[in-house]
């Protein structure tokens, strides 16, 4: 059963909160980058269903799913920052964002593929190809290269600090952002922003470190301590964790999180969600294309504590509010995708998808 | 303090002075005394990332002692809460025994760890884990003692003078077929209970106290849980001191909630900028 998960760890925080990516960057936080400028989402899809407020983004994440071939998918996960319906569940909303695939590869956008000159290749899930972009510059452009350099250089600077950062740094903006012309919009609430750097976890399931051979001489002195030759502790048998505070659920959730105590996420494409709690909701099916959802992606708590220490000290905080222990997110089996271009080789089109989002809370609030 | 770690595996050929620590033991505990020097090693201690609210909470010095945790009943699910909110937590094993199973390919063999952890005064916790190495299994059952730990209600025998020394009533807690009963005790009386209960009541704090036990005390793994599960009934029994009624106060996720909710400084959220040009 050995899957691989991915683990999202912190990297370097964003100098601006509000600053631009690309749609290619995985980071918390911070402003949605949306792959184009114009994505014809409908309103609605960027509000609460609970209080209309505008949706602030907790998550970006870039997925591509290389065994079926697609490479533009992002994940969006986006949540209402009003403190009152932070808590609720329908104040989250997941994004898929997925270009539609075409069967003949289009020239419209065919720079996608051209390499360039790029940093090397970050350790993304699925092995991703890093590009480069160079198409969809347009003309118009200002200082791109100097921000870039500028973003780079702060983002390495701070990757440098933080211990261990064994991959490659962050997907921080280095790839020249793509520029639409369209200005910030400050209306839209954002959290703070930190960019995330991957690394497979390495959980030992067998630890073979310290062979069991050492421990049989140890165990008989133990077994003879204090010359009670009458205390013969017999009858034991085999027992579970148990805690009086936490189940045995729980208690294995706490002990993985213990491995990598900076998890902000896990990411393991149809694989198994490691559950805080044994209560589980049906992830439903997808509404597009009618095939059961999967797992994908869950967020762990130790993206809320950096949330919560960002923002520390001012009120009206969404985060503060925010109480829960992991949320999982489930998304189309086949990664359908969701735009009405009618099948036309367009190659140009955005899908944007909702898919399923499940909380599962610390039940002791 | 108490946690230990797996540097425990690198340092098991030099270190024969066994796990035993804390105050009572018949050999006079002094291999306790070295194990304290050594834990200045651990370099690589990671810095406490709390999962829970309540970790949160803790982390950000908003308890000043765990009975404010017990008061409202919250279960603690995190060890680091247990580590910061009592200090002076000593932990002993008390038994690493070997738990066998039998497969296909021969027998299984895991061992179970029995830990006991308290500070002293007021505070025990007990915990038991399996693993299939026994520094896996002392480190897992410590962590599950810290989160079992309980507080522990002392009395007086007859003349309220001095600190409480003794459980406060006759109770009785069962485990198994084990029952164990504890009857206050005068001052000076000491502990009068076998040698493995008599760890668990010493760590707790009580220093008086006269035990009578009941059923297969051979299980000696029952025979602890069952005292442990006497030392919870202490805070359980209604005397008459407890006939006033409760005020019940705020919850502290309430309570905190609401302290965030006052505006102190400027909102996180952006409006707008309108700039009024003149």
């Amino acid at each position: 059963m050995a899957e691989e998960v991915h683990l999202g760890l912190p990297g370097p925080w964003a100098a601006d909160y509000r600053e631009k990516a690309d749609h290619y960057t995985t980071k918390i936080g911070g402003v949605p980058d949306w792959p184009t400028g114009d994505m014809g989402i409908k309103p609605e899809m960027l509000q609460c269903s609970l209080c209309g407020t505008k949706l602030c983004l907790v998550a970006q994440v870039y997925a591509p799913v290389v065994k079926l071939n697609i490479e533009e998918r992002i994940i969006y996960v986006l949540v209402c920052p009003t403190p009152e319906c932070g808590p609720k569940p329908q104040s989250w909303k997941v994004l898929r964002v997925q270009k539609c695939r075409n069967v003949e590869q289009t020239e419209g956008d065919g720079d996608e593929l051209g390499q360039g000159t790029g940093p090397p290749s970050t350790s993304v899930p699925e092995e991703q190809i890093d590009k480069n972009k160079s198409h969809d510059i347009n003309d118009d452009d200002f200082d791109l290269d100097a921000l870039a350099e500028a973003l780079e250089q702060a983002a390495t600077l701070a990757s440098n600090s933080k211990k261990k950062n064994k991959s490659k740094c962050a997907n921080a903006p280095i790839e020249r952002p793509v520029l639409k012309e369209k200005p910030a919009d400050l209306s839209i609430p954002v959290l703070p922003c930190f960019y995330i750097y991957y690394d497979k976890e390495q959980y030992r399931v067998k630890v073979a470190v310290g062979s069991s051979s050492n421990e049989f001489p140890l165990d008989k002195e133990m077994t003879d301590t204090g010359n009670y030759e009458e205390e013969k502790w017999d009858g034991e048998k085999y027992e579970y964790d148990k805690a009086i505070g936490a189940d045995r659920t729980f208690l294995k959730f706490k002990k993985r999180l213990d491995a990598y105590p900076e998890q902000c996420f896990r990411y393991s494409y149809g694989g198994k969600p490691l559950l805080a709690a044994t209560k589980v909701q049906d992830a439903g099916t997808c509404r597009f294309c009618g095939s059961p959802r999967q797992y994908e992606l869950q967020l762990m708590s130790p993206l809320l504590y950096f949330l919560h220490e960002a923002g520390k000290g001012s009120s009206n905080y969404g985060p503060s509010n925010w109480t829960w222990l992991t949320l999982i997110v489930y998304t189309c089996s086949k990664s359908c995708c969701p735009s009405s271009c009618g099948g036309r080789p367009c190659g140009c089109c955005w899908g944007v998808a909702e898919e399923e989002i499940t909380i599962q809370e610390d039940e002791a609030v | 303090m108490a946690e230990r770690g797996g540097e425990r595996g690198g340092e098991r050929g030099g270190d024969r002075g066994g796990f035993g620590r804390g105050f009572g033991r018949g050999g006079r505990g002094d291999r306790g005394g070295r194990r304290g020097g050594r834990r200045g090693q651990r370099q690589e201690e990671e810095k406490w990332v709390p999962v829970t609210k309540l970790g949160r909470l803790v982390q950000e010095k908003k308890f000043a002692t765990i009975e404010e945790i017990y008061l409202h009943s919250l279960p603690v699910k995190e060890h680091q809460i247990v580590e910061a909110l009592v200090p002076g937590l000593k932990d002993e094993v008390m038994k690493i025994t070997p738990v066998q199973k039998q497969t296909r390919a021969g027998q299984r063999t895991r061992f179970k760890a029995f830990v006991v952890v308290g500070d002293g005064n007021g505070h025990v916790g007990l915990g038991v884990k399996c693993a299939k190495e026994v520094a896996t299994a002392i480190r897992g059952a410590i962590i599950l003692a810290k989160l079992s730990i309980v507080p522990v209600r002392r009395g007086y025998w007859g003349n309220k003078i001095g600190q409480p020394h003794t459980v406060p009533c006759k109770v009785t807690g069962k485990c198994g077929s084990v029952t164990v009963r504890m009857v206050p005790a005068p001052r000076g009386s000491g502990i009068v209970a076998a040698r493995v209960p008599k760890k668990v009541l010493q760590f707790a704090g009580i220093e008086d106290v006269f035990t009578s036990s009941r059923g297969s005390t051979k299980t000696l793994g029952n025979f602890v849980k069952a005292t442990f599960d006497c030392l919870m009934k202490t805070y359980g029994f209604l005397t008459p001191e407890f006939w006033r009624e409760t005020k019940f106060s705020k919850t502290p996720y309430q309570e905190f909630t609401d302290l965030l909710a006052k505006p102190t400084k400027g909102l996180m959220l952006e409006a707008p900028i309108e700039t009024v040009e003149a």
